[in-house]
């Protein structure tokens, strides 16, 4: 997010009210500088919601799933894209509790992600620990940035 | 209920309003189920990247606060895409039934804090057997 100088002018109080509002008008919309920026990566509103960081060698794709097992969750990789599917079950404690609140939701996801290069799909691993699911994606060999050195004669 | 699709919902940040943290960084309100049972009430809060020892639990004057602390990541790269915001996690309840305080119990599984409040002998329900005669 961009910010404006002069922070303890008054008069600029109004402007920095006004910058807060635009941010957060933005991320209510689902959208970021960043999205906005980067036409490739559309932020999208479908579960899960997903992370991804490159870097050198591999993409790193995250995802806060908390409560699924490991084998309700089904990760497929093709060429350059992945494919995150699962279900997420409800809490069973019987029919004789009763309920104060009910916030958590239960039932099944399906999302996939196109990566701005392929990957090598026998070396992606996924890793499912404190409700966190991280895919490292290895970018494929003839995508990966090589060093030129350069020589001076 | 198997069959529907999952929504995204949006985590919950709470604001300064209600004072501020101690420590740095962003707090979010975690979705609860909590649900009584006939001996104890039981509460489950999603707080994914949360780690044991990142804990918090505190009752207090019928106050009952859970803290989440997420362990910091070491991911280091270019951030491609950012759909959601990491940080911890803070919700309390006034706990208006009666409580054994000294039986509360936790654990946490999958990002899924599960408080255990077993209630007090007094408040358990009685049955009260009918006679005939």
């Amino acid at each position: 997010m961009f910010q404006w100088g002069f922070r303890r002018d008054p008069m600029w109080a109004e402007f920095n009210r006004i910058q807060r509002n635009i941010n957060d008008l933005a991320r209510q919309m689902g959208t970021s500088v960043r999205s906005s920026i980067h036409p490739f990566w559309r932020t999208s509103r479908i579960f899960p919601l997903l992370n991804v960081v490159r870097t050198d060698v591999s993409y790193i794709v995250t995802a806060e799933l908390a409560g699924i097992s490991a084998e309700d969750l089904e990760i497929k990789v093709e060429g350059d894209t992945v494919v995150i599917k699962g279900e997420r079950k409800a809490e069973d404690f019987g029919a004789e509790v009763s309920y104060h609140r009910r916030e958590r939701t239960s039932g099944t996801f399906h999302r996939s992600l196109t990566l701005p290069t392929r990957v090598e799909a026998d070396e992606v691993k996924a890793n499912y620990v404190d409700g966190i699911l991280t895919i490292t994606l290895p970018i494929e060999k003839a995508a990966q940035p090589k060093q030129i050195s350069v020589t001076a004669e | 209920m198997a069959d529907e699709q999952l929504q995204v919902s949006d985590k919950e940040e709470i604001s300064g309003a209600e004072g501020e943290f101690t420590r740095e960084g962003v707090y979010f309100t975690p979705p609860v189920d909590i649900c009584e049972m006939e001996k104890e009430i039981v509460i489950l809060a999603d707080m994914p990247g949360v780690k044991s020892d990142g804990v918090d639990i505190e009752l207090k004057e019928g106050i009952l606060s859970i803290e989440g602390n997420i362990a910091a990541s070491d991911v280091a790269g270019e951030e491609l895409l950012t759909e959601y915001q990491k940080g911890n996690y803070f919700r309390s309840f006034r706990i208006t039934d009666a409580v054994d305080g000294n039986k509360i119990a936790a654990s946490l599984a999958d990002g899924v804090l599960k408080v255990t409040l077993p209630k007090a002998e007094k408040a358990m329900p009685k049955k009260i057997p009918i006679t005939t005669g």
